[in-house]
């Protein structure tokens, strides 16, 4: 599977040649006349001083230009309740007469190569107050300076949005970065992400969430593992505890595991044998949950070594206190 | 005249910035994808793609189970993808409607999402997912057991289907509905328990569905936004288990001279559950230096349960000392679960280059559940049970960082997190108490910083060590340290390399438990397309992962101390090369090829390796020939029996519409 590098959207601009300078300021007096002009012609309003204007910017940028005409950002060239119209560039970008003059890249602001913080300062002045963004401080990404632009691709993608779309793209996304996480589907019981059945977004919301862990949530404020594994949530008359006290990551290990069962040990008995070693009394001060039930069953027996054969409520049972069915 | 009018166009042109370089990855990336959407470069009203074939399998050679727990491809005429954008030039019912589907026809793996929007008016998108859960392995199962070996599998397909419809986007209120389903139907074995003496391997029949319902409105404005939803869910399940004829149980043992067989059985679960939930979202930016978010969420799931079954046979219960030829259980109960969760943070900006973020989160829950079980054995003997349950969970979180941008590159975060909460769940048997209580507090400090000290180059070190005064369970997270490096290096426009390197060390030393736990995983990669991709594209990863675990615990039958020991020494490598062969006609094929690999020893040695190559053949401007061969083969050394390996070839015709 091919990957996205984290700084595929990050340009590299060379510093203009000297030889240029002379050229390129009588190139930017060109624009400003085209785009002086244009505006006239258009009947558009007067742009607020420093400003050039998109058509301005269009005159180079041809090929960006062409492909915004697509983008869900467009909405801010035509709306005029966004204060941007005919702006749309400039309103990441900054004001760009300068650099419409000078043609010169150190006289306009490029997000992509700003500190994270500033880039993200900017996207956020437009999309702080949505839904997506009501777990931002919580998230990781934030807190570790992953910019925005480092997963949405700003003028690209076209008029599907700014990220990837399908499974097998969004985790060619993820996995630019979290190779150590990838790598662990390439395990033969995980979920089946390679396959492109499922993407790292159906169990992570990258903009943060209400759950540690980016989790994405299920029923508003359950563990988002019940997006499909609806069986399992219960409530259960008869509750398994750490279900509810460690979530699903207690016992099982999701991105990939030596067990069939994706568990975090490569048997069942030492899963359930780890925990539930705890006689009653004296029990550890500090980690008092867990005490054994008074069963004599014979694990040196095959029989007894798979817990879950006959505990085979593990998760929860509706009937049954000891989790048989 | 027209020299210099060139020579004045020109020179803008060589004024810009160079095209990004490192375009190629998103359209690798759309390429590998095998029917993404396309952005049509011309205004055709329909454009699309069409990928029909057909897959062929060798064997499976080794255990066809093991195959389809695994990998669970099937032979046959396939749909492999397609999808399609119309624009409707007239813009009377959609601007753009796009629709895709993937893997139809008896694929484990079959998808469909349809999109549409008109501008201001409304967005509509549905998913389908149709997705195989097979699992039968023999190490699983009770060798001792009649047809045990199944124990435990299961074959079922689970169906999930969104649909979301949003309402006048982009302006400042936006109203939405919603509605998710998500369903299990199919096949398994589970376990009927006699007592604890004996189990029967029975055929079981898997049902259940959920289904979600839910409405809001979004408020976004400039300096405020705010979304208050309500949901609703209900759930059902329907298993039931069966069996016909006489089934022998696992301990052909005779007790009390009475030899034990399950004669008949019928077992039914009738689970209804009902939900309803509100969520309410904010994010406020009063001031350019402070930003406030909160999240108040709330459900109450409940469930009422019926279930009974009816078993004939000879059976004896040898804790009640009781022989009986069969036996009738009903069992009804309720399980209510309020559960809420809180958060509120803020972002504070008092100086140009710090940072001050906040945050405090709440989730909290009590279940209470009523239990009534009532046993009837033949000839004549009643036991009736009734069991109040009760399970409370209090978890509170409140973390503080501070991000200090120290120069345009590097960038400095601290902060602490405090972690505390208390829960009460039913006790051991051995407990004196109904109950047993558990507290968790943990302290966690917390240090991180991002560096670029070249454009090119960024690296990103985290770290979090804490020491808690109690947790809940043994192998709980105690006093740990967690490390996570990352760097990312762009050495060429064309090459890019990224290292990650995370460590976990937790350690509990209590007297009877000296958990050690320690996790190593180290991984580079690379990408790398010379030419702007034109010729050649390289993605390479490689990736090592340790885990060592030693606790110590309870053997049973005799309670003797014991030493559980985990080992994982992974190897993990992935590789994919993409060379566009000599061209023809103006078109030009593709070889790919790579695959992944995976090798561990420990307590579980595990091969598993999944090569590949692909050959796409252009056949005009809108048909294009695929051939793939693929290879699995997973091998594990203490489970010989359960490996298997087999080639898979595909040929498909892809078409752009």
């Amino acid at each position: 599977m091919s990957r996205l590098h984290p700084t595929a959207n990050v340009r590299h601009a060379k510093p203009p040649a000297r030889r240029l300078r002379v050229a390129r300021a009588a190139a930017g007096a060109l624009l400003l006349v085209a785009a002086a002009s244009a505006q006239e012609t258009a009947g558009a309003p007067a742009l607020p001083a420093g400003y050039a204007g998109s058509q301005a910017c269009q005159v180079c940028h041809e090929d960006i230009f062409k492909a915004f005409q697509k983008n869900p950002h467009q909405l801010v060239e035509t709306d005029r309740k966004r204060g941007w119209e005919n702006r749309a560039c400039e309103s990441c970008h900054g004001p760009g007469a300068k650099h419409a003059e000078s043609v010169s890249a150190a006289d306009i602001r490029q997000p992509a190569k700003l500190a994270a913080a500033e880039a993200d300062r900017i996207c956020l002045t437009c999309h702080q107050n949505q839904p997506t963004h009501a777990g931002r401080i919580d998230s990781s990404h934030a807190k570790n300076q992953v910019s925005c632009v480092a997963c949405h691709a700003i003028h690209k993608n076209g008029p599907n949005g700014l990220v990837p779309h399908g499974a097998a793209a969004v985790n060619a996304q993820c996995a630019g970065c979290h190779t150590d996480v990838w790598s662990s589907f390439n395990r033969p019981y995980k979920h089946r992400l390679p396959e492109g059945a499922m993407s790292c977004v159906d169990c992570h919301n990258p903009h943060g969430s209400a759950l540690p862990g980016m989790f994405q949530t299920a029923r508003a404020n359950e563990p988002g593992c019940f997006n499909c594994h609806g069986d399992k949530a219960g409530p259960f008359v008869f509750e398994h505890a750490p279900v509810r006290l460690e979530g699903c990551t207690a016992c099982h290990e999701p991105h990939g595991s030596a067990n069939p069962r994706m568990l975090t040990r490569h048997e069942v008995r030492f899963v359930c044998l780890e925990c539930h070693a705890n006689i009653p009394a004296p029990a550890p001060a500090n980690a008092s949950l867990g005490s054994i039930p008074p069963a004599f069953h014979d694990l040196r027996s095959p029989r007894f070594q798979n817990c879950t054969i006959c505990h085979q409520k593990v998760h929860g049972s509706w009937v049954d206190r000891e989790l048989l069915k | 005249m027209r020299l210099p009018a060139a020579v004045l166009i020109a020179i803008p042109l060589f004024a810009q910035e160079p095209a990004a370089p490192p375009a190629q990855p998103a359209a690798e990336a759309a390429a590998s994808t095998p029917a993404e959407s396309p952005a049509p470069s011309t205004e055709q009203w329909f454009t699309g793609n069409l990928e029909l074939g057909y897959r062929w399998l060798t064997g499976p050679a080794g255990s066809f189970p093991t195959y389809r727990s695994v990998v669970d491809l099937g032979e046959g005429p396939k749909l492999f993808g397609v999808d399609f954008t119309i624009l409707d030039p007239k813009k009377r019912w959609f601007d753009r409607l796009n629709a895709n589907g993937y893997g139809w026809g008896d694929e484990p793996y079959t998808t469909a999402h349809v999109d549409a929007s008109k501008s201001r008016i409304y967005d509509f998108r549905f998913d389908y997912r149709n997705i195989a859960y097979f699992n039968e392995l023999p190490s699983y199962g009770n060798p001792f057991a009649p047809a045990g070996l199944s124990e435990q599998a299961f074959d079922l397909r689970r169906r999930m289907m969104n649909a979301s419809l949003d309402l006048l986007p982009g302006g400042h209120i936006i109203p939405y509905l919603a509605f998710d389903r998500n369903a299990g139907f199919g096949n398994g074995v589970d376990t009927w328990l006699i007592d604890a003496g004996n189990e029967y391997a029975v055929p079981s029949l898997l049902r259940d569905s959920t289904m979600n319902y839910r409405g809001g409105v979004r408020f976004e404005y400039n300096h405020f936004h705010v979304t208050l939803e309500q949901g609703g869910t209900t759930f059902k399940d329907d298993d039931q288990a069966y069996q016909g004829v006489p089934l022998a149980g696992d301990n052909p043992t005779p007790i009390f001279g009475q030899t034990q067989m399950l004669t008949s059985l019928a077992e039914a679960y009738a689970i209804r559950g009902t939900s309803i939930y509100e969520r309410a979202l904010l994010t406020a930016t009063p001031f350019s230096w402070l930003t406030l978010s909160g999240q108040f969420l709330y459900s109450e799931p409940k469930t009422d349960v019926h279930y009974i079954d009816a078993a004939t046979g000879n059976f004896v219960s040898i804790t009640s000392l009781l022989a009986y030829t069969g036996v009738s259980d009903l069992a009804t109960g309720s399980a209510k679960q309020p559960h809420v969760t809180g958060s509120a943070g803020f972002e504070l900006r008092p100086l140009r280059h710090l940072r001050i973020v906040e945050s405090w989160m709440t989730d909290r829950y009590h279940d209470a559940s009523f239990g009534l079980f009532e046993a009837l054995f033949l000839p004549a003997s009643t036991e009736q049970t009734a069991l109040p349950e009760e399970q409370i969970v209090n978890y509170n979180q409140e973390q503080i960082d501070a991000i200090y941008d120290l120069t345009s590159r590097i960038t400095l975060r601290g902060g602490f997190r405090y972690v505390w909460g208390d829960a009460t769940v039913t006790g051991g048997v051995l407990n004196s108490n109904p109950f047993a209580t558990g507290q968790l507090r943990r302290n966690v400090g917390l240090a991180g910083a991002t560096l670029r000290p070249l454009q090119k180059l960024r690296i990103t070190l985290d770290y979090e060590g804490a020491s808690s005064d109690d947790i809940y369970f043994r192998n709980s997270l105690n006093d740990y340290h967690k490390m996570h490096a990352r760097a990312q290096y762009q050495a060429l426009a064309s090459l890019s390399l990224t290292a990650n390197f995370s460590v976990l060390d937790n350690q509990n030393p209590a007297a009877g438990i000296n958990y050690d736990f320690l996790a190593r995983n180290n991984s580079v990669s690379l990408y790398w397309t010379p030419n702007n991709n034109k010729r050649i594209s390289v993605t390479a990863e490689y990736n090592r992962s340790t885990i060592r675990s030693d606790i110590n615990y309870l053997d049973l039958p005799a309670f003797s101390p014991a030493l559980s020991s985990y080992r994982d020494n992974a190897h993990s490598a992935s590789s994919q090369i993409d060379v566009a062969l000599p061209g023809y006609a103006g078109l030009t094929p593709k070889l790919t090829a790579g695959g992944s690999l995976f090798v561990s020893s420990g307590s579980r040695p595990t091969q598993f390796y999944q090569p590949m190559a692909r050959l796409a053949l252009p056949i005009s401007k809108r048909a294009t020939l695929n051939a793939e061969w693929f290879w699995y083969g997973m091998g594990e050394q203490f489970y010989l029996y359960e490996g298997f390996r087999t080639h898979a070839f595909i040929t498909s015709l892809r078409l752009s519409l």
